[in-house]
C-alpha cells in the first residue's frame, strides 16, 4: 500500500489544500525521532490542519494510529486508548492526562517508511463507549475518485474528519486532489454557510437532517455547488427533489456505508433506496444480498467483524423490494437514526418504565421530515395516576438521565399492549 | 382562517420553545428567520411534530413542493396551503 504521503494529489500549486497546507508539505513532512515503526499513537486534535498533517506523517510509519474525536470526554478517550493499545497520545487539549502537544510529532522532511499502518477509527454511537473498527487507507480510500479534468472541487468539511464520513471527505480532498475546508460547525448555521460561500465551497457532503436544515438558511441557494452529497441516514425522495430544486447545477449522490463495511455503494438517479438490481450486481466492486429482508454486503477489501461463510457482513438494514428499487424501512434491532444520533427504544423504555404512575411502556420510532425520526413513548398509566404529571414527570426523568435526542418527544397514552406467548411486548418495527 | 391557524401555530411554539428552554420565547414577526429563533434540528423536529398533533395534519410529509420555508411569513402559508379544506 502507497502511503498517504505519496499519494496527496499536485492539485493546481497555487492554492493549498488546507490551511496553509499544500501538497508539498504533506508529501515531505517527517516524523520526530522516537516514532519507530511499532509505535501506536492516539490522535484527539481539535485543529483540522494538524490532524491532516499528523495522518500524513504518521500513515506509512507507525504499526497503528487511532483517531479519537475531539468532542470525546477525557474518560472516553483514556477507555479507548487502553483497549486499542496505544502508547502514546498526541492532543491539542488540555484536559488529557499523559498527552503529547501536537509538536512533539513532527521531524526533519523525509519520505522514508512503508509499514502498513492500522487505521483504527470509532464508531459514531453516543451512548457508552465506542466501538473501535480496524481499517486501512486502502479500505478507507476505496471510493475515493481520482479527479483528472475540470476546475479542482473545493469541499466544505461539515464532519468530524476521525469518523468515517468525515475521513471520506478529507481523502477525497488529499487522494482526488482540491481543497478542503473545515467548517466551525459549533457556529450558527447561517455563520457556517457565509463561511462555505466565502470560501467557493463547490463540493459538500451532509447527512439528509443537516440538508434539510441547510435548505432552510437564505442564501444557500447561492452556494455555487457542483457536487451534493448524501449519507448517514435513510433519504427520502422529498428532500432529493429539494435539493434538486435548490442546486440545479449539482450532480446529487446519495452514499450508502458504515464504519464497518466501508462505502457500500452509490446512488446518482435521485430516487429513494437503490435499484434492485444492485443486489444481482452492484458497481464499485462491493456485492450485496438480502437474506431475511435484511441487506448484507460482501466489501472488496474485506469487512471488519462477523461474517458468514461467503464473506458477507449484516449491514443490520431492513429492506423491502418494491419493483425495481430497494427500500430501506429501519434497523433490524429497531435501533432510532434521531438526526444521525442512535438511539436504543430498551435504554429508553428502562428509564421511563421506572418512573411513578407508568405501568408499561413501549418506544419506537415516529417518521419526522426534519430528523428522519423522533422518539416516541406509548405508556400504559397505572390505576388512578393522572396523565400530565405522568407525562410531565417521563420527560423530566428522561432529560436528566439520557442523551437529548433519546428524550420522547410523543408520548402517547394507550389502554393496554400486545404481549406474545413469552409474555413479552410485540415490538412494531421501529423507522 | 389563516389567523386562527397562525395563533395556533404561534400556541404549540412558545409550547415546544419552554420545553426546552429557560428564556423567554423569541417575538415571531414575518420575516423573522426560524433558524434564528434558535431552535436546532431536533427542536424543528418536535415543533412540527407537535404541530401534526395539534392541528392534525403535516404539511412537510403531505408537499410535493421542492420547497422548505424560511421565514415565519412562508412557514405559515406553507401550513396555510395543506390545511385540510372543507
Amino acid at each position: 500500500m502507497t502511503p498517504l504521503r505519496r499519494q496527496i494529489a499536485a492539485g493546481d500549486g497555487a492554492h493549498p489544500i488546507l490551511g496553509d497546507l499544500d501538497a508539498e508539505a504533506l508529501r515531505s513532512g517527517g516524523l520526530a525521532d522516537g516514532f519507530g515503526s511499532d509505535a501506536r499513537v492516539a490522535l484527539c486534535l481539535r485543529d483540522p490542519v494538524q490532524l491532516v498533517r499528523a495522518i500524513a506523517a504518521l500513515d506509512g510509519r507507525v504499526e497503528a494510529m487511532l483517531l479519537l474525536s475531539h468532542a470525546l470526554a477525557p474518560d472516553t478517550v483514556a477507555v479507548l486508548i487502553e483497549r486499542a493499545g496505544m502508547d502514546r497520545l498526541i492532543s491539542d487539549r488540555d484536559d488529557l492526562g499523559g498527552a503529547e502537544p501536537v509538536g512533539a510529532l513532527f521531524g526533519a522532511d523525509r519520505d522514508e517508511g512503508d509499514v502498513p499502518t492500522r487505521w483504527l477509527m470509532t464508531t459514531s454511537g453516543t451512548t457508552g463507549i465506542p466501538k473501535i473498527v480496524p481499517h486501512t487507507l486502502a479500505s478507507l480510500s476505496r471510493s475515493v475518485l481520482r479527479l483528472t479534468a475540470g476546475a479542482a472541487p473545493v469541499w466544505g468539511l461539515l464532519y468530524d474528519p476521525t469518523r468515517f464520513a468525515g475521513m471520506q471527505v478529507t481523502l477525497q480532498a488529499l487522494i482526488g486532489g482540491g481543497t478542503l475546508v473545515p467548517v466551525d460547525t459549533g457556529a450558527p448555521l447561517a455563520a457556517q454557510v457565509a463561511e462555505l460561500a466565502c470560501a467557493g465551497v463547490t463540493h459538500l457532503s451532509a447527512t439528509p437532517t443537516l440538508w434539510r436544515r441547510l435548505l432552510m438558511v437564505p442564501g444557500v441557494r447561492d452556494l455555487p455547488l457542483r457536487q451534493v452529497t448524501l449519507g448517514g441516514e435513510i433519504v427520502d425522495s422529498a428532500t432529493l427533489r429539494t435539493l434538486r430544486a435548490a442546486f440545479p447545477a449539482a450532480r446529487i449522490t446519495h452514499i450508502y456505508a458504515s464504519t464497518e463495511a466501508g462505502v457500500g455503494f452509490s446512488v446518482t438517479d435521485e430516487q429513494a433506496g437503490f435499484p434492485a438490481s444492485y443486489l444481482e450486481a452492484a458497481p464499485g466492486g462491493v456485492r450485496m444480498k438480502c437474506v431475511d429482508d435484511i441487506l448484507w454486503l460482501r466489501p472488496p477489501v474485506g469487512a471488519e467483524g462477523p461474517v458468514d461463510a461467503e464473506g458477507y457482513i449484516s449491514s443490520g438494514d431492513r429492506i423491502r423490494i418494491e419493483g425495481d428499487r430497494a427500500l430501506f424501512l429501519g434497523r433490524e434491532n429497531g435501533m432510532m437514526n434521531i438526526g444521525g444520533v442512535k438511539v436504543y427504544p430498551e435504554a429508553v423504555e428502562a428509564v421511563v418504565q421506572d418512573v411513578p404512575g407508568v405501568a408499561l411502556v413501549q418506544v419506537s420510532g415516529k417518521k419526522s421530515p426534519v430528523t428522519g425520526a423522533l422518539v416516541m413513548a406509548r405508556v400504559q398509566l397505572e390505576d388512578g395516576a393522572d396523565p400530565q404529571a405522568v407525562k410531565r414527570a417521563i420527560i423530566d426523568t428522561c432529560r436528566a438521565r439520557l442523551e437529548r435526542e433519546a428524550v420522547p418527544a410523543i408520548v402517547r397514552f394507550v389502554d393496554g399492549f400486545t404481549t406474545n406467548a413469552a409474555g413479552k411486548l410485540v415490538r412494531t418495527k421501529g423507522v | 382562517m389563516t389567523q386562527e391557524l397562525e395563533a395556533d401555530i404561534r400556541c404549540v411554539f412558545a409550547e415546544v420553545w419552554t420545553q426546552d428552554h429557560a428564556t423567554e420565547v423569541p417575538a415571531l414577526e414575518p420575516d423573522t428567520v426560524l433558524l434564528d429563533t434558535g431552535l436546532d434540528s431536533l427542536g424543528f423536529a418536535i415543533f412540527v411534530s407537535s404541530l401534526d398533533e395539534a392541528l392534525g395534519f403535516d404539511p412537510f410529509t403531505l408537499s410535493e413542493d421542492a420547497f422548505y420555508p424560511q421565514t415565519f411569513a412562508e412557514f405559515v402559508a406553507f401550513y396555510e396551503r395543506y390545511r385540510p379544506k372543507g
